[in-house]
């Protein structure tokens, strides 16, 4: 991999189970629903890792609500939408996000990079 | 495809994870899997590293839904300490009853015994604890069981150490 593939990889993961929370909280998705809203935005990084296993924790913490229902032309999918604890994370996860991206902007702003051709 | 779901439900089944839920993890990849196909995306876009590896995957995601049956032996670890606790503390109990009677000598046993000789009745009491054997009994059982007791707390304190 990469070493630029794998930095987004590894600064993905710390938000990826936000992204999931803020694209359900849009409308209930299933699991393949949740990653086309995802590429829809330019995170097509999170094929480097499964998103069903954050899925499954995000559920057994209790911050997502599931039903199962059926889809457009298809079987029957389980959905997610977030529950009230998971918006309250969803909440808290961007406030601190916020504030993380805004601390190394202000270390990286002043970076020059001058690329010589 | 299918294989890929067919080696993640063996998985399922070799952790113990129980058929209904096994057979709707299933269910969904397949689905996702299927709608990932029709639209041009492999399995390897969809899943990344994963896809090469099902076992693990399978494993992960359990794992995290925590639909993975805990050991039998974990659990009985767990609740060994309460029996523990417990065995020690009868006993204990046991030893100090036994202590408390021994030391008191009760409950006590009266003999009378009465003799007529010349006319005149003489009466002679006797007593003794009546229940000493018995309570030395509890008490040696008792001294058994702490040492025993002793030597279980002193062997899961070694346990916990060398897991550390």
């Amino acid at each position: 991999m990469a070493v630029g593939s794998q930095r987004r990889t590894e600064l993905l993961r710390g938000v990826l189970d936000l992204c999931l929370l803020a694209v359900m909280d849009e409308g209930p998705a299933y699991g393949y629903e949740m990653t086309k809203r995802l590429r829809d935005r330019g995170l097509t990084i999170v094929g480097e890792g499964s998103i069903y296993p954050l899925l499954g924790r995000l559920e057994r913490d209790g911050l997502v609500e599931t039903y199962r229902a059926a889809s457009e032309g298809g079987p029957p999918r389980k959905y997610y939408r977030p529950s009230s604890a998971g918006r309250i994370a969803l909440a808290l996860g961007v406030s601190e996000w916020r504030a993380s991206r805004d601390a190394v902007d202000a270390v990286l702003a002043p970076v020059r990079i001058e690329v010589a051709t | 495809m299918t294989d890929f779901v067919d080696q993640c439900r063996s998985e399922w089944k070799r952790l113990g994870v129980s058929d209904q839920v096994a057979d709707e993890m299933a269910s969904d990849l397949a689905a996702d899997l299927r709608e990932a196909e029709a639209d041009g995306v492999s399995a390897e876009e969809f899943l990344g590293s994963s896809a090469f590896d099902p076992r693990s995957f399978a494993a992960s995601w359990a794992a995290e839904r925590g639909v993975v049956p805990e050991p039998a032996g974990k659990s009985n670890a767990r609740r060994r300490p309460r029996v523990l606790v417990a065995f020690t503390g009868l006993a204990a109990l046991v030893l100090v009853v036994a202590a408390a009677l021994l030391a008191t000598g009760e409950p006590k046993v009266s003999l009378v015994a009465t003799r007529a000789s010349g006319g005149s009745v003489q009466s002679s009491v006797v007593s003794a604890s009546a229940a000493t054997p018995i309570e030395w009994i509890l008490l040696s059982l008792a001294l058994v069981a702490l040492a025993f007791a002793a030597w279980l707390w002193s062997s899961r304190g070694r346990a916990r150490l060398s897991r550390v």
